[in-house]
């Protein structure tokens, strides 16, 4: 008595809802990203390495009653052992370290374990951001060229002939013959390769201009640097990393670790050795000098000079530190002092931010960090994001 | 006989469907003609995201519910609904191509009782079973062309219904009908002139008020007080209210409405005298569907045992008066006593802090009324915080009340909610008035 009927029409019918959906969690990525750039998961990884980052889910608002502490609920047991007091479901035990106001912890939070790779990650990020005055280096003298295939030609050079076209142009002037009465089939006659049939393959060769850069980063190891603190920078080195890798095709990095002295290391050993000694700014700002001298001739590479320290120095260093710097930013495309500094912080002596402040301009910054959550501003601000501070 | 799963053609289903349609009517049930959809679970998932309407507007949510869905059903962690009908006449119900052919049998079954409770339910007097499916059809055309209109477009559309949804269920609820403006001032001027001919004369001023009477209805409260608003703005406001308004019965009445289907699905099942290699897998299967759930009620749970229990006391008479005549909150405050809760095993539980959840009482001689109480609390429009508009000032400025029940609302959600209302209400400031701790709160 009922009608039955297999449906086939609209078979995906929220494919026009879905996309929409998509797009506004794509913004919320966007918009939710920088807030996690400092955390440990992102830190280190390399390559085309997929990420899992936690998005939150684009809520629909109504009225709902709080869901938190007294509120109540029913239930119904499916055996009859249940007692007053006992309970039913065990909270979320409180993650070392957690901080207790971030809003994922409340209830109902629709959380989307979003994958996306490195590189899909840089273009969230570093859409809005610019590098000042990119590729203002001599690299338009320097190209490099790119071979691609690209269709077919009538002329070219024997090695390039394509067999398989060529002999497609043959059977279909072969089969016109036929149908116009030009060529029996049968009576035996060879049907020739003719001059039109052959076709070549082309070779489009398209010059890109090459743009190299070298990124210096240089960091302070002396005793006062805490873990915190070269994690933060680590923070700071990585996001830099990856933005710069994602506007260069071909990019070096130098990594300089100091005390009182300077040394050349590996990235491993930059992030990871331990920290002791005191301190002169100057020797890794000497450095980097020297090896740009060496290796980097700044006609042909944009360099970028970024320093981490916690702005303490040995005062009778300050001018040989100030004198280094500005040498180096004018070698620079652009250069960054990083103060990471506890907020209860309290040194002796003058801060180098202060001391580097007057040579703030359009390619050298003065950033300050003092929490994980200042990373992706500070950042920001150096590369003149809409970011505001 | 025995029908395998997978041979099983549309022909079987129509003979079982006569044999149950059969039975039905034995019993004097009445419901509209039932279209059966038979779709795979792709498609389940797409109707689902619709609530079922064959036609529906778009709207990025349901691209969200339908990856939700999909999401879970991937994962393992929810099956599909095994049943979707929709409240039109006739009703349209689908059914998944994966299911076992004992499934298929037991969902028409059930279908037949939902679609003899749209039909006879009082709640559902008013829901235009009858022209819903082109009403929504037509509401999705003029939803779509205002997204292509040049002068509109796609942004503007949607934001608007991302508003109009956030309080699209701030609408009619138990005991109180709703009267349009022009009504409540006739009765008001009826009422000054009754006192007139007494020889006592009123504040006639009164009547310049815009708001006489406090609305519960925010949407229709927009379309009647609401000024400055583009045809299509007021079309939209509509369009929601609408389906608000249509969608509210099936709310009031979750608990019967399930329990009402679940009740005839087992007695038409057993009136077909299967054969064990079916019987053997429905009674599992029903009995998975109407287990209590410890985490919050289940309305099949309930709703079976309520009117099993009817039947037993009063006879099925008294079950068809039921399924006529009440919704969920009064069928649970007249039909389980402290023995029903008991047998029911239900309980109340409180959340603390720090997410433990503890149970607070259960169903003894001693709480069982409290337990009753909360779980009418959770039941329903209850489910649905009450605000309503208590005035309009003459600033233009809205100002919304909640009618605080010991309840608090969620503070994050009501800064928002507002937020939206501050985006349809065009001439003022919108604020609305809560109680958080027992203190008076201002959003």
């Amino acid at each position: 008595m009922s009608i039955f009927k297999k449906h086939n029409t609209n078979a995906d019918r929220s494919a026009s809802d879905r996309r929409r959906h998509k797009e506004k969690i794509e913004k919320a990525i966007k918009e939710g990203i920088h807030n996690i750039v400092a955390e440990e998961s992102i830190i280190g990884q390399s390559g085309k390495k997929k990420i899992r980052i936690p998005v939150r889910g684009i809520k629909e608002y109504r009225f709902i009653y709080d869901q938190g502490n007294g509120s109540k609920g029913v239930g119904a047991a499916p055996g009859s052992d249940i007692k007053k007091g006992q309970k039913i479901k065990e909270g979320k035990k409180k993650n070392a370290g957690g901080d207790p106001n971030k809003p994922g912890n409340q209830k109902g939070e629709d959380f989307y374990d979003v994958e996306i790779s490195l590189d899909e990650l840089a273009k969230y990020l570093f859409d809005d951001l610019e590098l000042p005055e990119l590729e203002k280096k001599k690299s338009a003298d320097l190209f490099s060229e790119k071979y691609k295939r690209k269709g077919y030609r009538p002329k070219g050079i024997r090695p390039r002939l394509s067999k398989k076209e060529t002999l497609k142009n043959k059977i279909k002037r072969k089969k016109a013959a036929i149908r116009n009465g030009s060529y029996d089939p049968d009576s035996g006659d060879r049907f020739t390769f003719h001059e039109d049939d052959l076709k070549y393959k082309h070779i489009d060769v398209t010059k890109k201009p090459i743009t190299n850069a070298v990124i210096f980063f240089i960091m302070d190891t002396s005793g006062s640097m805490s873990k915190n603190k070269k994690y933060l920078a680590r923070s700071f080195f990585f996001l830099l990393y990856q933005f710069i890798r994602y506007r260069y095709e071909n990019i070096e990095t130098v990594f300089i670790s100091h005390t009182t002295e300077a040394h050349e290391v590996s990235e491993d050993d930059f992030f990871k050795k331990g920290s002791s000694g005191g301190t002169y700014i100057s020797s890794g700002l000497k450095l980097a000098n020297d090896i740009v001298g060496e290796r980097y001739s700044p006609s042909s590479w944009n360099i970028y000079t970024f320093h981490c320290s916690d702005g303490e120095n040995w005062s009778e260093d300050n001018p040989k530190a100030l004198e280094f710097m500005s040498r180096l930013i004018d070698l620079s495309q652009l250069a960054g002092y990083i103060q990471i500094k506890g907020a209860t912080n309290n040194m002796w002596g003058e801060e180098m931010a202060k001391i580097f402040e007057p040579l703030t301009s359009e390619s050298f910054k003065v950033l300050k960090i003092q929490d994980k959550k200042d990373v992706w501003p500070q950042f920001a601000k150096l590369f003149g994001g809409k970011y505001e501070l | 006989m025995s029908y395998d799963r997978t041979t099983y053609g549309i022909e079987d289903l129509k003979e079982f469907d006569d044999k149950i349609c059969e039975i039905a009517k034995g019993y004097g049930l009445d419901w509209y003609p039932i279209n059966y959809e038979i779709c795979d679970y792709y498609e389940m998932i797409g109707h689902m995201a619709y609530h079922g309407m064959p036609s529906h507007y778009n709207h990025w949510s349901y691209g969200k519910s339908f990856e939700r869905t999909h999401f879970m059903y991937n994962m393992g962690q929810s099956g599909l609904p095994y049943e979707l009908i929709i409240n039109s006449n006739p009703s349209i119900a689908y059914l998944m191509l994966q299911n076992d052919f004992y499934l298929q049998v037991l969902i028409m079954a059930h279908c037949v009782g939902h679609s003899d409770f749209f039909k006879n339910n009082r709640c559902f007097a008013d829901t235009d079973s009858e022209t819903i499916v082109s009403k929504m059809r037509n509401a999705k055309r003029r939803i779509q062309e205002y997204s292509e209109d040049p002068n509109i477009g796609l942004e503007k559309v949607e934001s608007f219904l991302d508003s109009l949804h956030a309080v699209r269920f701030q609408t009619e609820r138990y005991g109180m009908p709703r009267k349009s403006k022009k009504a409540i001032k006739q009765e008001e001027i009826d009422r000054f002139n009754k006192y007139k001919e007494k020889g006592i004369v009123l504040d006639y001023s009164v009547l310049n008020k815009r708001l006489l009477k406090r609305d519960h209805d925010l949407l229709s409260f927009l379309l009647e007080y609401g000024r400055g608003y583009e045809k299509w703005e007021l079309d939209l406001i509509e369009i929601v209210k609408d389906e608000s308004h249509y969608f509210m019965p099936q709310i009031k009445t979750k608990i019967l409405n399930e329990g009402w289907a679940s009740f005839w699905h087992y007695k038409i099942l057993h009136d077909l005298s299967l054969t064990d290699d079916m019987h053997v897998p429905f009674l599992k299967m029903h009995n998975a569907v109407v287990r209590p759930h410890i985490g919050g009620v289940n309305p099949y749970h309930v709703g079976f045992y309520i009117f099993q229990k009817l039947e037993k006391e009063f006879g099925l008479e008294k079950c068809f008066e039921v399924r006529e005549t009440h919704d969920d909150v009064a069928a649970i405050r007249l039909f389980l006593d402290e023995d029903d809760f008991r047998e029911l095993n239900m309980f109340s539980y409180r959340r603390e802090k720090n997410g433990d959840v503890f149970i607070s009482e259960v169903s003894d001689h001693d709480d069982w009324k409290t337990v009753r109480d909360d779980m009418i609390k959770n039941t329903g429009v209850n489910t649905i915080p009450h605000i309503f508009v208590d005035r309009i000032e003459s600033s233009g400025e809205l100002v919304l009340k909640h009618e605080h029940d010991g309840r608090d609302l969620d503070l994050d959600y009501a800064d928002n909610v507002v937020e939206h209302v501050r985006k349809i209400w065009k001439e003022g400031e919108v604020k609305l008035f809560t109680i958080i701790e027992n203190d008076v709160w201002e959003i």
